[in-house]
């Protein structure tokens, strides 16, 4: 019987949990509109005007729908995912309107969490995709 | 009210009569008065100090009344001085005394018990030369040469008398031998009618012619002779009886006249001359019968030289009593009774010995306690209510049994009536009702001319116009300017001076309203933020500002408010800014940014509500699928540039 060498176990293992961490961690902090940058809430309460026409991927979870008109979309109250232990992302907390067009199929419940991408129509975000984690 | 006016005006008309008291009008000597010397004084109180008819004494015509009797004691006005100066004058001495002594010596000289026929002459002559001695005195003021005169006057008639007596009987002696030469006459012309006649039937035949009879003539002028002696006769006698009756007419004149004047001891003097000088036959009173009877209440009452004697002693002695009473209520200390009780006495009697010779001392209290009812009538005159109270009170601190309290009810109730006439006024006036205020106001001065709130009501009425003609254009010029706050500062000025404009009566109506509103905001915004809900108070604070943002108060209140809530206020500030320019995405942002400081804002729900409508309307139904460059991966977040 051959024995695999101990070796091989002491350095593959760490290696493939390693592997595998990588994957699933770039997998979920990446995915979906990972080319785009993240929406700044602090940045649009500033100044939407500066950010008018683009566009930018927002993590944020269903707090309200504020407005449902059949065959238009709905308006949605979301508030942001950010990390709270950052001082910087402290400043991005809080809610804001996302209007969700009625091209999209997908249901909203309160609380659920979705990667929106937006562009800024004039002063609202439009939402032109959306994935839910 | 009318019965307080009435009792008021009655008060007021009885204080103008003051003490004194009227007699019927026209009250005369001969006058039939309801008085009686028993005065209404014994009456009390304020009836006793003002009504007219009840006193016998009445200062206001200068008469007085005595057992239904009035006499005249001259105008007021001297009848008041006349009383003031005894007050003054002082107590007569020892001269009064001598003085009465005369009189009593007269008296007795004259008395039935002393005059018979051996000293019937001595007498009268003694007590005759005794008035000359008594007329000598002041105090007689020359009466007792008035009954001197008198008394010399029916001597004289008496010799006229007699010389008159003497002519008749010579008259008489004349006649009776004019009837002697008449009779004489009257027998030769019978005796020649007779001869002729017998001579004729003697010689028969024709009858022959004869001296026919003589001496017819001279018998006529005869008998006119006796006639006329006759006619001179009857003259003298008449003449005669009417010398004795002008005596008799003239001595009663003058004794009734003594009575009136109330010189009693010359009354009395006078009719004892009389009853000596004249003959039993002639002591009836023919002069002043009538009103000697007055005095005496009998139907078939005769009238006498003792009636008049009676009235004189009654009098003297009514003076008497008087006197007696006056000092024993002076020594009780009731000045003011005492003082009414010399008043009576002193028209009843003021040429007594008792009252001339009243201590000066006494009197001079009286004088003061006089002055002091004058001034007190003086301030009823005038309807002066105000100072009726210290002088009745200074009054009342001379003589403690002056019915002040009486006074002080009367005054009080003339007092209030004129107030409530002063209110009835104010309240006609406020409600534009000029007639019934100018009545009642015409009502309360009559009342009280004095009253100080009559004053403070003209005044009001002046100040009233003059503001109405300040009020209304400073009213329209704030209304003008929007200064509800000012208007509302000033309501009550505004309410009476646009009492009569329904226009801007109802403009003022809304305009407290309106304040009054605004107020009860701030109120509860104070409320919430003493409360530790300053947001809440804040958007109160907001929501009233949009229809009254020029109030100093509410933005004071905000201004204190507004430290406690300066993220939200700058946040909805934000909002606000937003929503105005258009951009409703970003507003809407801003409110729920709002919301998560005060998630209970009502305002805040409202802008979510109605801005989310709005965004739901005016946003595409689709994506739009222009894909616009994306920033570089991993850059951060584009800062846009400041505005």
């Amino acid at each position: 019987m051959s024995k695999i060498n101990p070796l091989v176990f002491a350095l593959g293992v760490p290696t493939v949990v390693i592997a595998v961490l990588v994957f699933v961690v770039v997998g979920r902090s990446g995915g979906k509109f990972t080319n785009l940058s993240p929406f700044s809430l602090k940045s649009y309460r500033q100044d939407w005007t500066a950010l008018q026409g683009n566009s930018y991927r927002l993590d944020c979870k269903v707090e309200q729908q504020l407005a449902f008109l059949e065959g238009k979309g709905r308006l949605l109250v979301v508030s942001p995912i950010v990390d709270r232990d950052k001082e910087m992302d402290k400043a991005n907390l809080g809610r804001l309107p996302v209007f969700v067009p009625a091209d999209t199929t997908q249901s909203f419940e309160v609380g659920q969490r979705f990667k929106f991408k937006v562009r800024l129509s004039r002063d609202l975000l439009l939402v032109e995709d959306l994935e839910r984690f | 009210m009318r019965t307080s006016l009435l009792v008021c005006l009655g008060w007021c008309a009885l204080v103008a009569q003051g003490f004194a008291q009227a007699p019927p009008p026209g009250a005369s000597v001969s006058g039939g008065g309801g008085g009686d010397y028993k005065s209404s004084t014994a009456e009390g109180g304020a009836d006793r100090l003002f009504d007219v008819n009840s006193d016998s004494v009445d200062m206001e015509n200068g008469s007085m009344q005595w057992k239904g009797k009035t006499f005249n004691l001259g105008n007021s006005r001297a009848m008041r001085m006349r009383f003031e100066r005894y007050l003054s004058a002082p107590a007569a001495g020892g001269d009064m005394l001598k003085y009465q002594d005369l009189l009593r010596r007269i008296e007795r000289l004259l008395a039935p018990n002393s005059i018979n026929a051996s000293n019937y002459l001595a007498n009268q002559q003694e007590a005759f030369n005794l008035l000359f001695q008594a007329a000598e005195y002041e105090v007689d003021g020359n009466n007792c040469l008035t009954i001197a005169t008198q008394v010399q006057k029916v001597w004289n008639m008496r010799a006229e008398f007699r010389q008159l007596e003497v002519t008749k009987n010579q008259l008489e002696a004349i006649r009776k031998a004019q009837e002697g030469v008449v009779v004489n006459r009257a027998d030769k012309i019978e005796a020649a009618n007779d001869e002729r006649s017998s001579q004729g039937s003697s010689k028969g035949g024709a009858p022959k012619l004869a001296k026919s009879t003589g001496g017819t003539t001279e018998l006529g002028y005869r008998v006119k002779d006796e006639q006329r002696t006759q006619a001179e006769i009857l003259a003298k006698n008449a003449e005669m009886t009417a010398l004795g009756l002008k005596a008799q007419i003239e001595f009663q004149s003058q004794m009734v006249g003594f009575l009136l004047a109330r010189r009693y001891r010359h009354c009395i003097i006078s009719s004892a001359f009389y009853r000596v000088l004249f003959k039993s036959g002639n002591q009836g009173i023919k002069v002043g019968a009538k009103e000697v009877k007055e005095f005496f209440p009998v139907s078939d009452f005769v009238p006498t030289l003792e009636s008049l004697d009676t009235l004189s002693r009654e009098a003297m002695n009514d003076v008497t009593i008087g006197m007696h009473t006056v000092d024993d209520l002076v020594k009780q200390g009731e000045l003011y009774s005492a003082f009414e009780r010399l008043q009576e006495t002193y028209f009843l009697g003021e040429f007594e010995p008792s009252v001339m010779m009243y201590e000066q001392a006494k009197k001079r209290e009286m004088l003061e306690l006089w002055r002091d009812l004058r001034e007190l009538q003086r301030l009823g005159d005038e309807h002066d209510l105000a100072n009726v109270e210290g002088y009745v009170n200074k009054v009342r601190g001379r003589a403690r049994d002056f019915p002040g309290a009486a006074i002080l009810s009367k005054v009080n109730n003339a007092i209030n009536a004129s107030n409530m006439a002063v209110l009835s006024a104010k309240q006609a006036a406020l409600a534009g009702d000029t007639a019934k205020a100018e009545g009642a106001l015409e009502r309360a001065t009559k009342i009280w001319p004095q009253n100080p709130a009559v004053k403070e009501f003209a005044n009001q009425v002046v100040s009233r116009q003059d503001t109405l003609a300040q009020k209304i254009p400073e009213f329209d010029r704030m209304v003008a300017e929007a200064k509800w706050r000012d208007i509302f500062n000033k309501k009550l000025d505004f309410a009476l001076a646009l009492a009569q404009d329904k226009a801007r009566s109802e403009k003022l109506r809304q305009v407290v309203n309106r304040i009054g509103e605004l107020d009860a905001n701030i109120q509860k915004a104070q409320v919430l933020a003493s409360q530790n809900n300053p947001y809440l108070a804040w958007d109160v604070i907001v929501e009233t500002s949009r229809s009254e943002p020029d109030d100093l108060i509410l933005a004071k209140t905000r201004s204190d408010v507004a430290p406690l809530v300066a993220d939200y206020a700058k946040t909805i500030g934000i909002a606000e800014k937003l929503e105005k320019d258009g951009g409703d995405a970003a507003a809407l942002t801003a409110w729920l940014q709002a919301q998560d400081l005060n998630p209970a804002s009502p305002a805040c729900g409202a802008a979510i509500k109605r801005l989310a409508a709005s965004l739901a309307q005016g946003a595409p139904a689709k994506a739009s699928p222009v894909a616009p460059t994306p920033p570089a991966a991993g850059d951060d977040v584009v800062v846009p540039p400041k505005r």
